[in-house]
């Protein structure tokens, strides 16, 4: 897919690059745009990080996931919890019409 | 006001430094919290791969009826129905149990990048490089050339419509991912944007968005994945910022798909990755990575969770599809370019990717599983010519695939004709017994691609 990828580190020096070329008043407006970004960017990354100090260890997380999937019956898997249930499958007995569609042009 | 600018120069200079110094310091202390991974866990806890034997899961079904690259494909949550959308500017909507198509939708721009069912299954929606959301709705009645109307177009996004998907439970709200770097939430009623997320005036994706993915279990949350190699969770009533941003992937974010418990999501990337992000603690839970043993690491396409979780199916660019075994970061089962050739681009209502009878011979570039997760559908486009004609040499063939020069085709038409009649192409001779006129068959040969005059070459004298 083509598009500009910018990673987190690259990100800002696009930026900085894109923006040091005007010094027309468009120019500091855009700076002035940009800068506020970045400030807000701040916030939320102090944020983030004030969370973080908070945060459980990924244990706990791997733990809950575990148990999340080993609790659901799943058609796909050889071995599985029940209850089974027979629709699934569906997929194996022949279709009514024994010779099935086999059109082709739309 | 040149010194003025100076100045915000050097303060925009020092907020970037601040900005990447906060960005490692998040990046140090998260890895000091990632004491073991999904694996690494589950082995301590004493879990065993999934292993498959060769029946376990099997392909049931190839749908065929796309002249193009199936770009997408979604089911309806009443179990059965599935919605393709393809390069040959088509929606179609088949019942994958009995294999017929009960929708053929002409698109009015063929360049269509996803599809998606909505939860009663009475619309479908696509979008592409037209920018525009298009909405059908499938009990309508056809106009005079046939076509199903446009019922709704939901124009608004500055760049292409890349994935778009219903809010479960309703007909009435969908959420769509752009190139123009936002999401929006449009209330299909009016055919309004309800919400922007990111964009111009607010924190949001720096680059194409190429994916969304709507909660299972609280349907006001969605995760997307953009070419800045980041996902976001956003809640929708928040537009003006994402709830968390996941970094880690070193390149586009292609796909994302939440976990079927609603406190993961999953994301596949151009890095050759998958990954398993933690919603509320926003920890990488987990990498999904298997060296190839080719030059190029093949960027992961597509990604689908089995209905408990326990399986992740990738599709890669290289043809390769694999199902992880979440639990336990192994793969599976995988298929590769094996197996007997199939017929350019079918749907496949596959249960196992690993057979090597019927599994698709090229690229896989969509997935999706069934409401009740006993089914798992691919759709895929193939490019070997050579076993293209193998092939028609050996069956009946039933689709001709597309791109020839159009004079050839013409000059060509009657003697194809007569060359298909003899295969049972035509009339319903042998195959379909959907009579075809040579008008037809001229309108088909003017969709159809390079392969055709090798097909030429293959049947002339």
């Amino acid at each position: 897919m083509q598009s500009d990828r910018s990673d987190s580190r690259g990100l800002n020096t696009q930026r900085t690059q894109s923006l040091t070329g005007s010094g027309d008043t468009r120019g500091k407006h855009r700076i002035q745009a940009e800068l506020k970004r970045l400030e807000q960017e701040t916030r939320f990354l102090e944020e983030e990080l004030e969370q973080l100090d908070k945060t459980e260890k990924a244990s706990a997380a791997c733990n809950e996931t575990l148990r999340n999937v080993e609790a659901i019956p799943d058609p796909l898997l050889p071995i599985t919890n029940g209850p089974l249930n027979p629709l699934w499958d569906r997929w194996f007995e022949r279709p009514k019409e024994s010779r099935g569609c086999r059109c082709w042009i739309l | 006001m040149s010194s003025s600018v100076s100045e915000l120069k050097e303060r925009h200079a020092a907020a970037i430094e601040t900005v990447n110094s906060l960005r490692e310091r998040l990046k140090q202390k998260r890895q000091q919290l990632l004491d073991v991974d999904v694996a690494g866990y589950s082995r301590s806890q004493g879990r065993a791969p999934v292993s498959f034997g060769p029946t376990d899961l099997v392909c049931c079904r190839t749908l065929q009826g796309h002249a193009g690259k199936v770009y997408s494909l979604d089911w309806t949550s009443e179990r059965n129905r599935i919605v393709s959308a393809s390069q040959d500017g088509r929606l179609i909507v088949w019942n994958a149990l009995t294999s017929q198509k009960t929708h053929a939708i002409k698109l009015p721009c063929a360049w269509v990048m996803t599809c998606a069912f909505s939860p009663t299954g009475q619309s479908v929606a696509c979008g592409g490089l037209d920018s525009v959301c298009s909405i059908f709705n499938l009990n309508s009645p056809t106009d005079k050339d046939g076509n199903l109307p446009v019922s709704r177009m939901l124009s608004g996004h500055k760049g292409y419509v890349s994935c778009c998907q219903y809010v479960p439970d309703e007909d009435t709200h969908l959420i769509t991912s752009s190139g123009d770097q936002t999401c929006v939430l449009w209330d299909i009623t009016t055919g309004l944007r309800t919400s922007v997320f990111g964009g111009e005036f607010q924190s949001g994706h720096t680059a194409d968005v190429l994916s969304v993915s709507i909660s299972g279990s609280n349907s006001r949350m969605f995760v997307s994945g953009s070419c800045d190699s980041t996902a976001r969770l956003w809640d929708t009533r928040v537009a003006s910022r994402a709830v968390r941003t996941f970094h880690g992937h070193e390149g586009d974010v292609n796909t994302v798909k939440f976990f079927p418990d609603g406190n993961r999501f999953g994301t596949g990337s151009d890095d050759g990755t998958c990954r398993l992000f933690d919603i509320r603690t926003g920890h990488q839970l987990q990498v999904y990575y298997q060296q190839h043993g080719e030059n190029e690491i093949p960027h992961v396409t597509s990604i689908a969770f089995s209905i408990s979780g326990r399986l992740l199916f990738a599709g890669y660019s290289n043809g390769d599809c694999y199902v992880w075994d979440t639990l336990l970061a192994k793969v599976g089962h995988h298929s590769g370019r094996i197996g007997s050739y199939h017929l350019p681009f079918p749907l496949q209502v596959v249960l196992n990717l690993g057979s090597l009878q019927n599994s698709h011979e090229g690229r896989i570039t969509c997935l999706g599983l069934s409401a009740d997760g006993s089914a798992l559908c691919t759709g895929s486009w193939d490019t070997n010519l050579k076993e293209l004609i193998t092939v028609m040499k050996l069956k009946v063939c039933q689709y001709i695939s597309v791109d020839a020069q159009f004079d050839s085709l013409q000059n060509n038409a009657g003697v194809i004709q007569s060359k298909l009649a003899r295969f049972g192409l035509l009339e319903g001779t042998g195959g379909c017994s959907e009579s075809l006129g040579s008008e037809r068959l001229v309108n088909l040969l003017l969709n159809l691609r390079f392969w055709l005059t090798s097909f030429c070459c293959f049947l002339l004298p």
